[in-house]
């Protein structure tokens, strides 16, 4: 496995079966300035929970980072489907500001039902995405995880698989070309963890990122539990109880609600590696290698003429 | 120019005179008793190519005659020509096109699938094809070709709505004010890719303007694109449109001449005449309309026998030669003029 650029900071160790778990701690400086990598998710709550420290961690090792969201999102909220699609696109965005996204992007497909979407619009419109936001790097679903019962995640994760690989062609929607935007190479993908059983490659350190990631999860009211703490606050108040736990206000009950009962995964993956938090990752390397092996024999072998 | 001067006196002059007369067909022989009202109309038809004018018309009772506008009136404005196949436009559009473009439009061609089902082999179809489409474009005066290169007769087995998501990008990159397309609603068209192309079209005019749709393109730097007038075209053979516009070309013709001979790797012009020249001379014989070199057989191939229908056409309205559309114009100011009304009929509370 390929660490990346700073391979002093990504640490192998052995992982389940013959897989080999790369670490990924904390990077010093900004070295990933300049670069781009663009997060897309089929509903309002994925992302901050499967790599709300991931994100974060990136953008403040100087990533630009980009949100897209593929539903609606119209089936979660407990209202009306079209109350629920209001609360969940104002969420989302709130949640993006919250991360530090640099921009969001909604394709508004209805939810649970992307499986009749058609599979070359989606991925036109994300390969777009990819070379107007310059990506060099996506985070995104598992385009073959194993037991992802979700049909929206399933049709996100294989569009976006597609669309990197269309994105770097000059022959691919060559009509973006003409509007200025050039083929990318999208060399670099994380795919979320989201499933017990599913193969994972990299341990992400996330745990100076876990306050982000905590900010990020209370924007998502309508779904992923974000207000489930001042809801609790307010139920054991009316039985004139309290959790000191939840604190004083809304905010920090929610805040608590999620560091406490939201987040055992994520400190289970980083105990063995006594890592506070970390989150599980798929990572697949595309960058070129400084030199190729015909460089590395022309450079041996070459002789005058 | 002197191309232009030959064709006008040898080719078309022989052709209004000699064939616009002696092929009209009979009223008589139609078998419709006398109490019912035709529905639909058969044009005289030269026999000489199946893919020119339509075997019916049906005629709107406010058809509108489209003639030559002095000056660049549409200065300005862009039309974008969509095709499925390099042939599309040329044959059934192409001296309208020429038309509108000289009358200021910059012009763009967009071709949808690849054409792979015309040529020697599949690989030299679509090479020959893709080069035919740049040349076509230029002969109508475009500024642009574009090809999507879907597979040819194959498709109504892409999704009609990523076509339009790509035409709605095309749209709104070139700020599309006019389409000329294969009519959705034509009637008895064998080919399934003019089906999903007039409707991809027609579904992408109006998405074009909207907000809600595909907003990533506004934060790709795109502008909405207001499609105001399109110009809807028939097949032929068989295929019926109906039309209530119909477009002098006459000073156009020579430029849809040139438009079919680019054609080479489909359709009935490109090379027609070569070929029909050659065959004459291994037999000890020539034609003298087809002169006395490759591109004036060509061309004079396609102005006499080829163009003859739309002369036919063209007679019927007093015209040399025509081009027939269903024409969907700009939509009236319909708040406008209910404010119109109010400002004139408001009386003080």
């Amino acid at each position: 496995m390929n660490s990346g650029g700073v391979p002093y900071l990504n640490q192998a160790v052995a992982g389940t079966g013959n897989a080999e778990i790369v670490l990924e701690t904390d990077h010093p400086g900004q070295p990933h300035q300049g670069k781009v990598f663009v997060a897309i998710h089929a509903h309002l709550h994925e992302l901050p929970y499967y790599a709300g420290g991931l994100c974060a961690k990136l953008i403040r090792e100087g990533y630009t980072g980009y949100l897209v969201r593929t539903t609606n999102d119209e089936k979660y909220g407990g209202h009306t489907i079209a109350q629920n699609i209001l609360s969940n696109e104002q969420e989302h965005l709130k949640m993006a500001a919250a991360m530090g996204f640099k921009d969001v992007a909604d394709l508004y497909y209805r939810a649970h039902r992307m499986n009749e979407i058609s599979p070359t619009e989606i991925r036109g419109r994300l390969t777009l995405l990819l070379r107007m936001f310059k990506a060099d790097t996506v985070i995104s679903f598992h385009p073959w995880g194993y037991g992802e019962e979700d049909t929206d995640r399933q049709v996100t994760g294989r569009a976006v698989d597609d669309a990197c690989v269309l994105a770097a062609s000059e022959s691919d929607f060559q009509e973006h070309l003409e509007a200025g935007f050039r083929p990318q190479s999208v060399t670099e993908r994380y795919y979320f963890h989201t499933r017990s059983g599913q193969p994972f490659n990299r341990l992400v350190d996330i745990g100076s990122y876990v306050e982000a990631k905590i900010d990020a999860m209370v924007e998502c009211r309508s779904q992923g539990g974000g207000a489930l703490g001042s809801e609790l606050r307010a139920r054991l108040a009316r039985q004139g109880k309290r959790l000191p736990l939840l604190g004083n206000d809304d905010r920090t009950a929610n805040r608590e609600y999620v560091r406490q009962f939201l987040l055992d995964d994520f400190r289970d993956y980083g105990r063995p590696h006594k890592f506070s938090y970390a989150e599980r990752f798929y990572y697949v390397d595309r960058r070129p290698p400084a030199k190729t092996k015909v460089d590395e024999y022309v450079e041996k072998n070459a002789v005058g003429i | 120019m002197e191309r232009r001067k030959f064709l006008g006196r040898s080719a078309a002059g022989g052709m209004a005179v000699g064939l616009g007369a002696a092929l009209k067909p009979s009223r008589g022989a139609s078998g419709l008793p006398g109490k019912f009202t035709p529905a639909a109309h058969a044009i005289p038809h030269s026999k000489y190519s199946p893919f020119t004018t339509p075997d019916y018309y049906t005629f709107a009772d406010d058809l509108v005659i489209e003639r030559n506008v002095p000056g660049k009136p549409h200065q300005g404005k862009v039309l974008a020509a969509v095709q499925a196949h390099s042939d599309d436009i040329p044959l059934f559009a192409a001296g309208t096109v020429a038309k509108l473009i000289d009358e200021g439009y910059t012009g763009y061609l967009i071709r949808l699938s690849n054409d792979e089902a015309a040529g020697r082999t599949l690989g030299y179809g679509v090479v020959q094809n893709e080069a035919d489409i740049q040349e076509a474009a230029r002969a109508m005066g475009c500024k642009r070709a574009y090809s999507f290169y879907y597979r040819n007769h194959r498709m109504d087995d892409n999704a009609v709505i990523e076509i339009r998501a790509r035409l709605i990008f095309l749209f709104r990159l070139l700020q599309v004010n006019t389409i000329f397309a294969m009519d959705p609603y034509d009637h008895y068209d064998e080919n399934p890719d003019h089906i999903v192309a007039g409707k991809a079209v027609e579904g992408a005019c109006w998405m074009a303007g909207g907000g809600k749709d595909y907003p990533e393109h506004y934060k790709a730097g795109l502008k909405p694109a207001h499609i105001r007038e399109k110009y809807y075209h028939a097949r032929s053979p068989q295929g019926h449109n109906l039309v209530n516009r119909v477009v002098d070309i006459s000073s156009y013709i020579d430029h849809k001449v040139r438009t079919n001979v680019a054609n080479k790797g489909k359709g009935p012009a490109g090379t027609a005449g070569v070929r029909l020249r050659r065959q004459l001379a291994r037999q000890g014989k020539k034609l003298a309309l087809l002169g006395e070199d490759d591109e004036t057989a060509n061309l004079a191939y396609v102005k006499f026998f080829l163009m003859d229908d739309f002369h036919l056409l063209g007679q019927q309205f007093g015209l040399e030669y025509a081009e027939a559309f269903r024409y969907i114009g700009p939509e009236p100011s319909y708040a406008g003029n209910i404010m119109k009304y109010a400002s004139e009929h408001a009386v003080p509370l």
